[in-house]
């Protein structure tokens, strides 16, 4: 949060899912490596270290494009979504070793800058099976770098969550330019057509989950509140909402989220000031709104995040009236404090 | 091949710039523009070099101006 910066905000949690990324990339890697030897004892080890990082790399980038959707689909893959920026750089980490090795292995050993070569050598963009597809995969990994580069919750901060957000949406782009890369690069250079049966897979998957969670979030999004009374919407029943949980409701394009804390209810805006993390989908823990992407807290009754933290999301006022919710959509102030609503049983 | 080869040449100027400024941001700038940075580690300021290679100018600015409020 604004605290002081470290290099790495290591937990216990982050510290489980960092050893577990590690196990799976080196049981990944030795396994691709040892049953490489085992059916192509010619193989050399430049050849290995490319397609063992490169498979991986993307194996990786499905899974990282994957834990959104999944995410908004079912809360229980939310632990994926907590440390998912080491998933990244991982991912980047790979990504460059396979570019560094592929750069050196076809253009480093001539008289030509190799970039100045790898962007130059080959001019077929006419040519379906002549494609410079090295290309398409160096601008990937431009991509990749100014995303690992701006990971750190610094960049975050300094460039705007809006400026950082859209920065980082550009990992479709960098997505489509490796399927391609993939594609192309396998026309190429195998005849074994398993490469684009996976990557075809791969993408009809994430498609798919992407499109199932915006149908889920649009069903949200597109409920109509009838009832309205002095500026208040009634929204759901008291009983509807589990205790240090929250409901989400989209009223006049705002997300608001009502949470149940100490038989009282707190109306704040849905958004995490981190990364636009869903507040609504979090949960109470030590008498703070945590979010669930990131663990970033707000006090339920003002929206602040407990000292020496700075940020402040919007609050809302709520009542109850027979057992019933009523929510006022026009926000407070970010960080106001509003008394919340009284349950009684 | 020319327009690359310039293209390439004024990306690594603009690297080179950035290096040198990096070395005097995380020595000194970064706490001028960011209170968060007062007693961050090292390793913080080593994390951010690549980065401050890549946005310099932007830092740069901010910089300049945490100054000018500074001596206001």
């Amino acid at each position: 949060m604004s605290a002081s910066y470290a290099a790495v905000g290591w937990n216990r949690q982050k510290k489980i899912y960092d050893w577990l990324i590690a196990g799976f990339c080196t049981s990944y890697l030795v396994l691709f490596i040892s049953l490489s030897l085992v059916f192509n004892e010619q193989v050399t080890f430049e050849t290995l270290l490319i397609r063992s990082t490169s498979t991986l790399a993307v194996l990786l980038l499905h899974v990282i494009l994957a834990i959104g959707p999944l995410c908004r689909l079912n809360k229980k893959f939310l632990p994926l979504l907590y440390n998912r920026r080491h998933l990244g750089v991982t991912m980047f980490t790979l990504s460059l070793v396979h570019g560094s090795f592929g750069i050196f292995q076809f253009h480093a050993l001539g008289n030509i800058n190799p970039i100045l070569s790898l962007l130059t050598s080959n001019t077929n963009f006419n040519s379906l099976s002549a494609f410079p597809f090295q290309a398409l995969g160096f601008l990937a990994l431009v991509i990749f770098f100014l995303m690992a580069i701006t990971s750190h919750d610094f960049w975050l901060h300094h460039l705007s969550p809006k400026v950082w957000k859209t920065l980082h949406m550009f990992v479709y782009l960098a997505y489509f330019l490796v399927v391609m890369h993939v594609m192309l690069g396998v026309i190429q250079y195998e005849s074994n057509p398993v490469f684009v049966i996976i990557i075809f897979a791969g993408a009809t998957t994430l498609v798919t989950l992407h499109l199932l969670s915006g149908i889920k979030e649009r069903k949200t999004d597109n409920r109509q509140f009838a009832l309205q009374q002095q500026g208040f919407v009634y929204v759901c029943g008291v009983k509807d909402i589990e205790n240090s949980r929250a409901k989400i409701f989209c009223i006049d394009k705002e997300r608001i989220a009502v949470y149940r804390h100490e038989n009282k209810l707190f109306a704040v805006h849905n958004v995490c000031k981190h990364q636009g993390g869903p507040l609504g989908e979090g949960k109470i823990l030590d008498g703070c709104i945590t979010c669930p992407w990131h663990g970033y807290q707000y006090l339920p009754q003002n929206g602040q995040s407990p000292p020496p933290f700075r940020e402040k999301v919007s609050t809302y006022d709520v009542k109850i009236v027979d057992n019933k919710v009523w929510l006022n959509p026009a926000a407070s102030a970010e960080g106001t404090e509003r008394p919340g609503a009284e349950i009684k049983d | 091949m020319v327009i690359v080869s310039i293209i390439l040449i004024i990306i690594a100027i603009y690297l080179a710039a950035g290096f040198v400024f990096a070395v005097a941001f995380i020595v000194k700038g970064v706490t001028k523009i960011d209170e968060g940075a007062h007693g961050a580690t090292w390793g913080f300021r080593l994390i951010i070099i690549p980065g401050t290679i890549v946005f310099w100018p932007f830092l740069l600015n901010k910089w300049i101006r945490a100054s000018k409020t500074k001596e206001e």
